[in-house]
């Protein structure tokens, strides 16, 4: 709020205006009045108030449909009403349209004093909120160039350096040099990995990958899902079982990142398991979808963190081996099959295992169900894939 | 045998290059480096270069991408190989979502994203001038 607070008056007593405009007088407030509701809304729309007196009995247009109408106007103007018959049920009901506060006539000036300064601290209030959640959102937006800037430049310039560094001093370094050598590489690498998580998290543009959705085969992600946690779950001793059922109907999407949702789930999955157990996935047809399940007999997830999961910076209990996670990798899943128009569930037995379930909407035989800008392709791009 | 293959690299990090200059020096190629596009793009002026190392990021969003337009406009170095560097894959990816992450801002271009292993590094490095050589012969 810059400059002097707005205050608008709507009373039909002339008097009321009058001494309320008096009482106000020598503050720093800019003050209009208006005798009915329709003169009342006119200012509302031409001088933007920051908090706005209506009188609940009006001839003309109620006060309780002024209030409403401010409030479809701009929702972050106060508004207090004043109500002649200091009835609760007005006042209520006045509150419920959004009215901050109400002022029961006959007043003292101090009383109109107080109130007043009560309705701008709120207005103070709602306007920082609004700066702030505008704020938040575009923290939100430039942060992946801001974490791409700040933080990946220097680890990979300082990563750069330790492999030339790793290269010139081959020869006359020890193996334990080495050692340690190899481990500061391996640790940048891990938080080069990270900041590549919580960019894709914060700037996967899921309206984009949908301009690029194919018909993609749920055999061939699952298959590159699995290939692509082989190596973690070997040394685990973990036996990754799958079984499609005959004839999937291909779904409507982009490969890449169902694959990367895939990935995700399943990496969890070896993550949280045991030592030598097992990991199952399953892909089978329902009507109008394909459902795949991954199941594992790992730690499980705790009742009262399964409904969390699914939303950002959820950090399970660590694994078996103390493996923690982002926090991201179920939040970019969820974003990643809600794009595709499917669902993710998620059971768990703590100790026992989860099972998660992937939902999505498969291509009808025939191609009726292609959306419209796949199907204007020629059928060969459509099956082609990238180049 | 033959003279030292000349490289360009451009690119606003210091410490950045000092990490692949070493690399390419080892190698044996001869490396000059230029610190912003302007001076970049007076170097390749001034002297001929067997390739150039390009970052894409630099100064206030891609100043890359302008060297790599002039580049194609000019006859004298359009056939010049680049190997284009970058340390926002995922944003080049977000320009061409889905696609195979490879911008084609000249005749023979290749991405690597930072920071670059010296096997892969020195693997993109040669390759490229292989292709801008063969791309000659044939031509010529």
């Amino acid at each position: 709020m810059e400059g002097p607070a707005k205050v608008l008056i709507i009373d039909d007593e002339e008097v009321v205006l009058d001494s309320c405009t008096q009482i106000l007088k020598g503050g720093d407030y800019e003050i209009a009045t208006a005798l009915e509701g329709a003169a009342g809304l006119a200012l509302v729309q031409s001088i933007h108030p920051d908090l706005v007196f209506v009188d609940l009995k009006m001839p003309g247009i109620s006060g309780i449909e002024v209030l409403q109408k401010i409030h479809e106007t701009d929702p972050a103007i106060v508004t207090i009403v004043i109500t002649g018959y200091a009835t609760v049920a007005s006042a209520v009901e006045a509150m419920k349209q959004g009215a901050y506060d109400f002022l029961p006539k006959p007043f003292t000036p101090d009383e109109f004093r107080l109130i007043t300064q009560r309705g701008l601290d709120k207005r103070r209030l709602v306007l920082e909120t609004m700066a702030l959640r505008q704020e938040k959102e575009m923290l939100r937006e430039h942060f992946a160039a801001i974490v791409s800037h700040e933080l990946k430049s220097p680890l990979a310039s300082v990563q750069q350096n330790l492999y030339a560094f790793a290269q010139e001093t081959e020869s006359v370094l020890t193996d334990s040099h080495k050692a340690r050598l190899e481990r500061m590489k391996s640790s940048i690498d891990t938080l080069l990995k990270l900041i590549h998580t919580w960019l894709r998290a914060y700037s996967t543009d899921v309206e984009g990958i949908q301009q690029n959705f194919k018909p993609v085969s749920l055999a061939s992600v699952i298959a590159q899902a699995v290939e692509s946690t082989q190596p973690h779950a070997i040394r685990k001793d973990i036996d990754i079982t799958t079984s499609i059922e005959d004839g999937l109907a291909p779904v409507m999407g982009d490969e890449g990142t169902l694959v990367e949702s895939l990935v995700n789930i399943l990496g969890n999955a070896v993550k949280y398991s045991r030592l030598g157990s097992k990991v199952v996935v399953k892909a089978e047809a329902e009507p109008g979808a394909a459902v795949i399940s991954i199941a594992d007999a790992g730690v499980g997830i705790a009742k009262e963190d399964l409904p969390f999961i699914f939303e950002g910076f959820h950090v399970g209990k660590p694994g078996p081996g103390a493996e923690k996670g982002s926090g991201l990798g179920l939040a970019i899943t969820r974003r990643i099959v809600e794009a595709h128009g499917g669902s993710i569930t998620a059971q768990s037995e703590l100790g026992k295992g989860s099972t998660f379930v992937i939902r999505l909407p498969t291509v009808e035989a025939g191609g009726r169900d292609l959306p419209a800008p796949a199907a204007d392709r020629p059928r060969e791009s459509q099956q082609g894939g990238s180049e | 045998m033959s003279p030292k293959r000349k490289l360009l690299v451009i690119d606003d990090d210091p410490d950045f290059v000092d990490g692949i200059k070493s690399i390419l020096v080892a190698a044996d190629y001869e490396v000059d480096v230029a610190y912003n596009p302007k001076d970049g793009f007076r170097a390749l002026q001034s002297k001929i270069y067997d390739l150039l190392l390009l970052d894409i990021m630099m100064g206030r969003g891609a100043e890359g991408v302008m060297i790599a337009r002039k580049l194609r406009k000019d006859p004298k170095l359009r056939d010049m190989p680049v190997l284009i560097i970058t340390g926002i894959r995922e944003q080049i990816a977000f320009l061409f979502p889905g696609g195979a992450v490879h911008p084609h801002f000249v005749a023979v271009d290749e991405l690597v994203e930072k920071p670059v292993e010296p096997k892969l590094l020195l693997e993109r490095v040669s390759a490229l001038l292989k292709t801008a050589e063969d791309r000659r012969a044939q031509t010529a």
